[in-house]
């Protein structure tokens, strides 16, 4: 098992500069999450990391062993890639036995590792076939199988699931936690999607551009997010944000959305938020801290105000309702408990927890 | 009219076109079959049937008689398959770079080696005698072969790199984590896959090479050394009486080959020929 550090990481194609100076470190069998969108450099990184692309300066260290000399082969690595990269000339026996066989393993160690590894991921039946007479799911495990059959120190995931329907993306991503539990081997596992991140995740780095925008356990990221863009990464529908000002009145201290009602702030933040007085603000409020089911003791207790929603649409989804509508001149999402849609135009009382509110500079968005 | 009626037209159109085209191309091979099974006496005389009053393979017998038949047929051969292995062992390196690496003006390498396969021989032909002359490779199938090589070597980079480009990337880098080195990632994964493009490019640059004519003609003249594609040429002045037929003969026979191989592996060579279109 491995303890990674990555350091002062700088990554250059020609002129165009795209990771800046990236730290981050992983504990040995930990489950770190690298996300971002699209062309924020996750890649570029994890591709360092394996040896698959050159570093521009900084350190990557594997085991206090800085590796950026080292090839590929000899860093102990295993990695999964997006188009599973399986060698379409060879059976699954061969795809999976590959890596043994290339570090001199006898053949009775192939052997017994092919056989296990097809066994944890129930590739039993396919040994024999060629990659191309797979299904997508099944390519899909042949190629966790190869990395994993080479018992690796680290294993490196790139958007692995991102060729998988819905369903079974959601499926592999429970065996693909399963199989950590149970191996407990250091992983680094690039993706774009927040889901992923926050349920497989001991630690998720997220990255904008090049640079770490916050590093957290998913709890860090969701409850606490250190600005405006990880607040909206994290999170599904994703965060409402509103222009608001805060206002404060002898020890009370109040946020106020443009146009809309003014919503107290619970008695523990006020201290937190007091030095910002008077300043134009982001609100930011995640969808499910509105509510409609309350009574008077959780609402005192949650610090929960009342709030009155303009609806425009609703969208059922079965266990919650969707509700977009308006306060003041901010749009806004509200995830409920199920309801009959209202009419457009109807004004629905909500719940608005603001022990769980957000507070954002709003210009750089740095949370406050 | 009906859809089916005017579909039946459209058809018969088709096939009627087809038919006009393929005369146009097979009737002088036809007629040089016809040429090749006449006596001597009916070469001028009947000369609008296609099929001789007196049939004989007596032309045949005659040319494979000829001392020099087979020492042309084998250095045919010889100079085909050398050169089309020499074309390949240049052309693979260069394909797998242009495919695989990153450097400055690879656009303008890839123009470049097109627009030397421009250069017909044909315009050069004075110079590079000259050339090959003074540096002592004329009249030898060396420095043939290396011509074979200069002129297919650019067509059959473009052609292996497009192969290359449709094997996967990542195909090599898990195989690099795997645990082999760059040239063993190569061997194992890219070598095995690429087999079908190197093996049709090869057949194809062999044919090619078998009817290579520009390049023996200026370069060689001892007549053992000559492939059979000049060789035949020169029956002409071998013989007093007419040798149009045992010329005809002789041109038959050398074509046999080619399109032997050409009909057992055209899937290999409409592979290769398409490798660069259609990305796998
Ligand atoms: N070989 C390359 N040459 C030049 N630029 C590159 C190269 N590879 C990647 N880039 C650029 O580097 C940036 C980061 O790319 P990278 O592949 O790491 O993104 P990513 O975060 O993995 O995105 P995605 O989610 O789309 O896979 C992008 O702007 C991309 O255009
Ligand atoms: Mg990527």
């Amino acid at each position: 098992m491995a303890h990674v550090q990555v350091n002062q990481l700088f990554k250059k194609y020609g002129e165009l500069q795209v990771v800046h100076g990236v730290d981050f470190e992983i504990g040995d069998g930990e489950f770190t999450v690298l996300v971002g969108p699209s062309g924020c450099g996750k890649s570029t990184i994890l591709r360092m990391i394996a040896g698959l692309e050159s570093v521009t300066s900084g350190d990557i260290v594997i085991n206090e062993r800085v590796v950026n000399d080292i090839p590929p082969r000899d860093r102990d690595i295993a990695m999964v890639f997006q188009d599973y990269a399986l060698y379409p000339h060879m059976s699954v026996r061969q795809n999976l036995g590959f890596g043994l066989k290339m570090r001199n393993a006898s053949k009775v160690e192939i052997d017994e590792a092919v056989r296990r590894t097809a066994d944890t991921l129930q590739i039993g039946a396919l040994l024999h076939r060629k990659p191309g007479q797979l299904s997508g799911g099944q390519r899909q495990r042949v190629a966790i199988g190869r990395a994993i059959a080479r018992e690796p120190q680290l294993f490196l995931f790139d958007e692995p699931l991102s060729n998988l329907d819905a369903k079974l993306r959601v499926e592999m991503r429970t065996q693909i936690k399963r199989l950590h539990m149970s191996f407990q081997v250091t992983s680094i596992y690039v993706t774009h999607d927040q889901t992923e991140a926050m349920t497989l995740a001991d630690r998720i780095v997220v990255l904008r551009d090049g640079r770490i925008e916050q590093v957290g356990t998913p709890d860090d990221l969701y409850s606490r997010p250190a600005n405006r863009f990880v607040a909206g990464f994290i999170g599904s529908p994703t965060m409402n944000f509103i222009d608001a000002r805060l206002v404060a009145e002898g020890d009370t201290l109040w946020v106020e959305p443009t146009g809309g009602p003014r919503l107290s702030v619970p008695a523990e933040r006020v201290g937190r938020y007091r030095p910002h007085a008077g300043r134009q603000i982001t609100l930011g409020m995640r969808p499910e801290d509105f509510t409609n089911t309350w009574t008077d003791e959780s609402r005192a207790a949650s610090s929960a105000v009342p709030l009155d929603v303009t609806v425009d649409i609703a969208e059922p989804l079965g266990s919650d309702t969707l509700i977009f509508g308006r306060i003041g001149e901010a749009e806004i999402v509200c995830r409920v408990t199920a309801v009959a849609a209202p009419p457009r135009g109807a004004v629905m009382r909500l719940n608005a927890h603001m022990n769980h509110m957000h507070l954002f500079e709003s210009d750089s968005g740095v949370a406050l | 009219m009906t859809t089916l009626g005017r579909t039946r037209l459209a058809d018969v159109g088709t096939y009627v076109a087809f038919g006009v085209i393929c005369l146009f191309f097979a009737g002088p091979l036809l007629w040089l079959v016809s040429l090749s099974i006449r006596t001597s006496a009916e070469i001028y005389v009947s000369s609008i049937n296609l099929w001789p009053n007196n049939p004989t393979l007596e032309n045949y017998v005659a040319a494979l008689n000829n001392p020099l038949f087979p020492t042309y047929l084998w250095n045919g051969l010889k100079l085909a398959v050398g050169g089309a292995f020499g074309a390949i062992f240049f052309a693979a390196p260069a394909a797998y770079a242009l495919s695989r690496f990153r450097f400055r003006n690879k656009q303008l390498a890839m123009i470049g080696l097109l627009a030397v396969q421009m250069i017909s021989p044909l315009v050069i032909m004075v110079p590079l005698y000259r050339y090959m002359d003074r540096i002592g490779l004329t009249d030898s199938h060396v420095g043939a072969m290396m011509l074979y090589i200069a002129i297919a070597a650019p067509l059959f980079t473009w052609m292996l790199k497009g192969f290359l480009d449709g094997i996967p990337r990542s195909l090599e880098e898990a195989a690099m984590i795997d645990g082999c080195t760059r040239f063993g990632a190569f061997m194992r994964v890219v070598l095995p896959l690429s087999l079908p493009g190197l093996t049709s490019a090869f057949v194809l640059n062999a044919i090619l090479g078998w009817s290579q004519f520009i390049i023996p003609f200026i370069l060689i003249s001892k007549p053992n050394l000559l492939p059979i594609a000049v060789g035949i040429f020169n029956f002409q002045g071998t013989y007093s009486q007419t040798s149009t037929q045992t010329l005809a003969a002789a041109s038959v026979i050398s074509i046999v080959p080619a399109v032997v191989v050409f009909l057992v592996l055209q899937r290999f060579i409409i592979g290769a020929l398409m490798s660069g279109a259609v990305k796998g």
